[in-house]
């Protein structure tokens, strides 16, 4: 029952979306999101938490005032995501995106037998760059489902897929990250939400936290190209599509050792995009569990 | 090596990254590795532990088709093993 009501309240919602136009539409989410903010204690403490532990203000109103920032940003994400197939499409993309990829990763992109590893984080329209970049390359990304079914199977039909597909974080097929690769695609990672207790811990703001390691593993294993990128969001459905040079690790016999290596590097470039942007990142997620 | 010499390295190095209760003496050459206990993230560490044991250069890809423990011997053989 408490499913069909959440998946009825989603309906209700998507429908509303629908007939309103963008900015109607994020006008109320930023309000919805304003609301739930307040309402959220837990969610507010932790971002509010992270945000100063992580070292991006020592000031308690700066902090708050960028979690608040951030759970608006999340409210837009949602809309412009739901949307973006109605303003993107492969001919005008690049009207309102500005590419500002490296461009030996450029060349990466464009060859159609070579696969890529983008590594990303929560941090800008992460479901939008998926989608924007699937315009030069297919991707591939992983999801883990919701837990309502109904509301899962609505949420998947609503997003734009052009050539992006979604696998499921527990799928079956063992080979299947090398099978995307070998089939020359992106496949796209997020590397930031908090792993198992048995994957390494690595620093993440100067806090040790456990960081999952299939990026790092398959770069060692496959030496497909590793990548980091995120899409910045500039304004209403504008972004910046930003993507550094390959990186290339070297496996050394110390399996540990080399993913401690990679992800270190990785986590840095995220930090680094995430201290010029500080609202556009998802701290509400309790990442140092 | 042998295919038997290689296998009984294997058995070792699987050993090391499978997740699963295998009773590792008993794989063969017709076993399947699909049921020896790999997932998407264990079958990366065998891999990574097959090319330093072994010390042989070869795309992971290179793998994707193979299904059984004495294919996978075969393919270490002919990469140099």
């Amino acid at each position: 029952m408490r499913y069909l009501l959440e998946y009825a309240a989603a309906r209700g919602m998507l429908c509303m979306l629908d007939r309103m136009d963008l900015a109607a539409s994020e006008r109320l989410a930023t309000r919805i999101a304003g609301f739930w903010f307040l309402l959220h204690g837990m969610r507010r403490r932790v971002a509010i938490d992270n945000i100063i532990r992580s070292g991006i203000t020592s000031d308690p109103k700066e902090a708050q005032r960028i979690a608040r920032d951030s759970f608006r940003h999340f409210a837009v994400l949602v809309v412009e995501s739901l949307k973006s197939g109605e303003c993107f499409n492969e001919q005008n993309w690049k009207d309102r995106v500005r590419v500002d990829i490296n461009p030996e990763t450029m060349r990466l992109l464009e060859d159609p037998r070579q696969g890529i590893i983008l590594v990303s984080g929560h941090f800008g329209n992460w479901e939008i760059a998926a989608q924007l970049l699937s315009y030069l390359k297919p991707v591939a990304g992983i999801t883990r489902p919701l837990d309502n079914p109904y509301t899962n199977r609505l949420m998947e039909s609503r997003k734009p897929r052009n050539r992006f597909r979604l696998i499921p974080k527990h799928d079956t097929d063992a080979l299947r990250f090398l099978k995307i690769l070998r089939n020359g695609e992106m496949l796209a990672l997020l590397n930031d939400q908090h792993a198992r207790r048995e994957d390494p811990l690595v620093d993440f703001f100067g806090r040790p936290a456990h960081t999952h390691t299939s990026p790092a593993l398959l770069h060692l294993v496959t030496r497909t190209p590793l990548c980091f990128g995120y899409c910045l969001r500039t304004g209403p459905m504008q972004y910046t599509v930003h993507a550094g040079p390959p990186l290339h690790f070297a496996a050394t016999g110390n399996r540990e050792a080399d993913i401690r290596t990679i992800l270190e590097a990785l986590n840095r470039l995220l930090e680094d995009a995430i201290r010029l942007h500080p609202e556009q990142y998802l701290w509400a997620h309790r990442r140092w569990k | 090596m042998t295919q038997q010499e290689v296998i009984a390295q294997l058995r070792a190095v699987m050993k090391r990254s499978s997740k699963a209760r295998v009773d590792w003496d008993a794989v063969q050459p017709d076993t399947k590795i699909e049921i020896l206990g790999f997932d998407s993230l264990s079958i990366l560490d065998l891999i990574y532990d097959i090319q330093q044991e072994f010390k042989l250069d070869f795309e992971a890809e290179e793998v994707v088709a193979i299904k059984t423990v004495g294919q996978l011997a075969d393919f270490l053989m002919k990469k140099g093993a």
